[in-house]
């Protein structure tokens, strides 16, 4: 019994004395060797993607023929774990995938500004605001990503709507609902909400038809104003449209990913604010639907003299790590990455909106054509702007919102409280 | 860890005993007794070094990790800020109340398959069919569960559609807060009684059949004989089953809770393990993730520790 407790009291004065004493140095040693770099992403192991990594391979290799790239493609759900034990370590891959927002600028103290090495695409790509950080550029944006309002075009005929003039405002949009579910019994919105997902999707969607152009403005610059009126009604209308029955039943309970979707693509749902890439797109919706019945409609204006855009930011892009050895070829592979070549293989195979404005698109159906002629006017989306810290909170308070156990006004002033810098 | 006998006055070194080509009896009799009192350390060696060097000592890195800040004080001390941001977020205090809830519900956990493998012990009709039946589910991987459970429990699924056929209105099983928790522990729970089950069958196969004769020779009932000769008779394998359960539902529902509510709805079904990999790997807070380690484990500690004394209470019974 004496015995053991002395091993107790070492075993605690070494977590003590281990404890009170030196931090982990941060920052140091160094990666990629070398004739070598490698890159971590998740999307170079998908079939869809061979032919984007191949002639991004191939470009590359006219600069730097000397140099293999390793591709290394990591599990998603397990990305940004691996990512960040191999940030603390200060060793990993040179060049890196990241989602645009708050996933890079969280990790911006490990990345290599990239804004010497990229001015030449400036022009040619859009959606470098997402990967930018204190007036800094830590990534080149391969896709676009962002959230239009999707219409089922078959709905609004058998309801005896025009689906070619999609409603302008709020009152004539859920008029319109309200004769959609009459006719075919089809709810308004597909909702799913159970990752919390579906408050980030609405606010964007939503945002630019409820906030003035002045205060959408200041949100993105960072002067957020939760005590404004209209910051409110956004989520005021979240709880009115699921207490209204707009939704589908148990938005709580229903998966963004894919069962918000699939509601959509059966036709139970007229409209769902989806994706512009990747997945819950005018793709998937085309195989269900028929690229002709899926339609694409700005926010309808919800405040009087609001100027409702398309919601987009990079989606997905590139960055260099700071350990890399030499930075010059390691932004070229970027470069490469985000070359036209590469992007139109990107956006053909895989159905994404390039990052490239310079593709031409005409042959995708009318939803993509609708989503390019807006992206010139569009603007990033609210949500992105917002920590990943504020924007989980933000998907339980939505959560509780529909629920009716927190109120609106509870809500928000916990999300200001949340949206502190620093 | 320390060998019973004196430490030995005249040990000048540490190094193996060597065999001299000529050297005296006395001599050789000493060098065996060194070898024979180095032996336990040589003997336990590789595994202290393997619990020191692979246990211990990142353990001690993660405390002291746990110590060190995020963001832009990452590397730099910072004492026990993440621990009061810890104790400050309500989502981690909702994380410790269902552990706290998991511990309620493990006697459920642990008499639910008790109770069926005494029935199939007893031989009901069909006791061969019932016992492979309920050990199915214990083969499945959590993800495969999880999946199977979130079409059932679907607001719209199979389950609500009896309820309201039956009448009764449709619960909303992964969305409301306070039904979520407990689909979830149920589900588990679903999923892993038929490891429980084996155990307890095998703790059957130790019970003497003549009791039970005697027992009903006696005109006992079912509920009598249970209470008073099964449940003595298997009073260590429902120690043992207690225990395997108790350290299941803390440290491996984290593929179920992933699948079927990713921590939801409202954050009511964080566990700590859950909560750990958000900060981490979503949060970008890997040092606070390391405090919470850190009391996932002292939890687990206290938890080990009770658990250790109450066997040992029972096999001094014994």
């Amino acid at each position: 019994m004496k015995q053991r407790a002395v091993w107790g009291a070492i075993l605690v004065a070494g977590l003590v004395l281990s404890g009170c004493g030196s931090a982990a140095e941060p920052d140091s040693g160094s990666g990629g060797s070398g004739g070598k770099l490698v890159v971590w992403d998740w999307k170079s192991g998908d079939a869809s993607a061979a032919s984007y990594v191949e002639k991004a391979k191939a470009d590359f290799a006219k600069k730097h023929g000397g140099v293999t790239v390793e591709f290394v493609a990591q599990p998603f759900e397990q990305y940004y774990t691996l990512l960040g034990a191999a940030i603390q370590a200060g060793k990993g891959p040179d060049v890196m995938l990241f989602n645009g927002g708050g996933q890079i600028r969280d990790r911006a103290d490990a990345l290599l500004p990239l804004d010497e090495y990229v001015g030449a695409d400036r022009q040619r790509l859009a959606g470098w605001e997402a990967f930018t950080s204190g007036g800094k550029t830590y990534a080149a944006p391969v896709t676009l990503q962002g959230h239009p309002v999707y219409y089922n075009k078959s709905l609004y005929r058998k309801a005896g709507l025009d689906p070619e003039r999609p409603p302008a405002d709020w009152n004539t949009f859920v008029a319109n609902c309200a004769a959609i579910t009459r006719t075919t019994g089809a709810k308004c919105f597909a909702q799913g909400n159970k990752e919390g997902i579906g408050i980030q999707f609405f606010l964007s969607g939503l945002g630019s038809g409820i906030l003035t152009p002045q205060e959408y403005d200041d949100w993105i610059a960072g002067k957020r104003n939760w005590t404004s009126p209209n910051v409110k009604r956004v989520f005021a209308l979240w709880k009115e449209v699921n207490d209204k029955g707009l939704n589908n039943p148990g938005a709580n309970s229903t998966a963004m990913f894919n069962d918000a979707f699939a509601v959509f693509q059966s036709g139970k749902a007229a409209h769902v604010i989806g994706l512009m890439s990747d997945v819950g797109h005018w793709q998937d919706f085309a195989e269900f639907l028929d690229a002709g019945n899926v339609g694409v409609m700005k926010s309808p204006v919800v405040t009087a003299g609001t100027t409702p855009s398309l919601p987009y930011d990079g989606g997905i892009g590139y960055a260099v790590a700071k350990w890399t050895k030499d930075p010059k070829v390691a932004a070229d592979l970027v470069r490469s990455l985000t070359s036209a070549e590469a992007l139109t293989a990107f956006y053909a195979d895989a159905g994404a909106i390039a990052a490239d404005r310079t593709i031409e698109v005409s042959g995708a159906g009318p939803a993509v054509a609708t989503i390019v002629a807006a992206i010139d006017d569009g603007k990033p989306a609210l949500h992105v702007a917002l920590s990943s810290k504020t924007v989980d909170l933000m998907g339980r308070l939505s959560q509780q919102l529909l629920s009716g156990s927190v109120t609106v006004d509870r809500a928000v002033q916990q999300l200001a409280d949340s949206d502190q810098p620093g | 860890m320390r060998p019973a006998e004196p430490r030995p006055a005249d040990r000048t070194g540490a190094g193996e005993p060597v065999a001299g080509a000529a050297t005296s009896g006395s001599r050789k009799a000493r060098d065996g007794r060194r070898a024979e009192r180095l032996a336990p350390y040589v003997l336990i060696a590789p595994a202290l070094l393997i619990i020191v060097g692979l246990r211990l000592w990142p353990l001690m890195l993660g405390v002291n990790f746990s110590l060190t800040g995020d963001g832009e004080r990452n590397g730099t001390s910072v004492g026990l800020d993440n621990y009061a941001d810890l104790f400050d977020d309500p989502l981690f205090r909702t994380a410790l109340r269902n552990v706290g809830l998991l511990v309620l519900l493990l006697p459920v956990a642990v008499a639910l398959p008790g109770l069926l493998a005494t029935f199939i012990y007893l031989r009901v009709p069909g006791h061969r069919l019932f016992r492979s039946v309920y050990f199915f589910p214990a083969v499945l991987s959590p993800v495969i569960v999880g999946a199977i459970f979130n079409l059932l429990l679907a607001y719209d699924g199979p389950l609500n559609a009896v309820l309201g056929g039956a009448g009764a209105g449709p619960v909303d099983w992964l969305g409301d807060p306070r039904v979520a928790v407990f689909a979830v522990v149920g589900v588990h729970v679903w999923a892993t009684f038929g490891m429980a089950l084996v155990v307890f069958l095998a703790g059957f196969a130790t019970l003497d059949p003549a009791l039970l004769d005697a027992a009903r020779v006696d005109g006992a009932s079912l509920p009598q004989s249970i209470r008073h000769v099964i449940i003595p008779g298997l009073a260590r394998t429902i120690q043992f089953v207690f225990v395997t359960t108790m350290i299941g539902m803390l440290t491996s529902m984290f593929g179920l809770l992933y699948v079927m509510t990713g921590g939801g709805p409202e954050g009511s079904t964080y566990l700590p393990e859950y909560y750990i990999w958000v900060q981490q790997g979503q949060m970008n807070r890997p040092a606070l993730a390391s405090a919470a380690s850190t009391v996932l484990f002292l939890i687990m500690l206290v938890v080990g520790l009770v658990q250790i004394h109450l066997l040992r209470r029972v096999g001094r019974e014994d």
